[in-house]
């Protein structure tokens, strides 16, 4: 390995607050896709008018709690909402993009 | 020691004078050119420490590099598309030596001469559109009956489906921007839509075509797409290039 080393920049730094970041950022992702995931099947099954209103209503609840919730642990870990998401490549972005 | 390369970058019919005096490819090479039964290859000689196939894979990665070595490449491509009908080769396209440039000419001699032929009097126009889907969609639904979450899950279903429907319309009005351009191109292609990152906008990507059009018909194209804007997507026009969609031979270096 005598070649001298050329600049890389695309190549990733590896530091640990950077990881920590990253790591925290890659589960807050999967938390609000699963979340999104959820609402949408809130609102199919709203629209196919197989729940009562009651279910609806409590559903509508925890759903808005658990946005309430995102929003408050992205703003303790210093990330906006646009930054939860990851590119799939060909298969674009894991969540539709506001 | 350093060994070298021949860097090609287009192919041409023979012209009696090509004129490229002073011409500077990548990494500020001279241009020249080889000629081989009837066709003319531009290429240049360039160092294999550069651009050798394993120190190209780490310079690829090296944007400033690529930019430079990108622009250096289209400006022969553009420069040499001003004197003939030229089919491009992609970026990058390194051989031995002069004598393996010779050989792709001999061995693929009819398919430049076709490929020429269908580009000549042609330039290539990029058509992007783009939608923005962050644009707020209609106002609240009537005040339903039922409780916070019950509004809350409405407002929800309104926005998805507001969203959903302001990608159909955008979509198929890029749809018929498309067949409309490509009605009066001669040929058209539709590259892969590019995401934010890469086209450097937030809105999304509905179309990426590009067209061969007759110069006697810029005009025309040129006039369509003008017509065409203001209509729910954002059309952005480039161009005129050099036929880059229309000339692909897959040719591929041996370095």
């Amino acid at each position: 390995m005598s070649e001298p080393v050329r600049t890389a920049r695309m190549r990733i730094q590896a530091d640990s607050e950077a990881m920590e970041r990253d790591l925290s950022r890659l589960v807050l992702t999967l938390v609000e896709l699963v979340r999104q995931l959820v609402e949408r099947q809130a609102i199919r099954r709203m629209e196919q008018t197989d729940l009562t209103d009651e279910q609806i209503e409590v559903l509508g609840l925890t759903l808005m709690r658990l946005e309430e919730a995102m929003t408050e642990v992205c703003e303790r870990f210093g990330l906006s909402p646009s930054e939860l998401n990851l590119d799939l490549g060909p298969l674009g972005t894991l969540l539709p993009q506001e | 020691m350093t060994d070298t390369g021949t860097y090609l970058y287009a192919v041409t019919e023979e012209t009696p004078s090509p004129g490229l005096e002073g011409l500077h490819g990548v990494a500020d090479t001279e241009v020249r050119t080889i000629p081989c039964e009837g066709l003319v290859a531009y290429v240049s000689t360039v160092p294999l420490d550069q651009f050798g196939a394993e120190p190209l894979r780490r310079s690829m990665e090296d944007l400033d590099w690529l930019s430079e070595t990108a622009g250096a490449h289209h400006h022969v491509v553009e420069e040499v598309a001003d004197r003939a009908p030229v089919a491009p080769v992609r970026l990058v396209t390194v051989y031995r030596g002069d004598e393996q440039v010779k050989d792709l000419l001999r061995a693929r001699h009819d398919d430049f001469v076709d490929v020429l032929s269908s580009v000549a009097g042609r330039r290539e126009w990029g058509v992007k559109a783009y939608v923005d889907l962050s644009a707020p969609g209609p106002a609240q639904t009537a005040p339903s009956l039922g409780g916070p979450g019950t509004a809350y899950l409405k407002r929800r279903q309104a926005g998805l489906r507001s969203r959903e429907e302001a990608w159909r319309q955008a979509a198929s009005e890029a749809e018929r921007l498309h067949e409309t351009l490509s009605s009066i191109a001669v040929a058209s292609h539709r590259h892969r839509a590019q995401d934010p990152e890469l086209s450097g906008r937030k809105e999304a990507m509905l179309l990426n075509g590009a067209y061969l059009v007759e110069r006697s018909r810029d005009d025309e194209f040129l006039k369509t797409v003008d017509d065409l804007r203001d209509r729910g997507v954002e059309i952005e026009l480039t161009g005129p290039w050099a036929p880059y969609s229309f000339t692909d031979l897959e040719v591929r270096g041996d370095g």
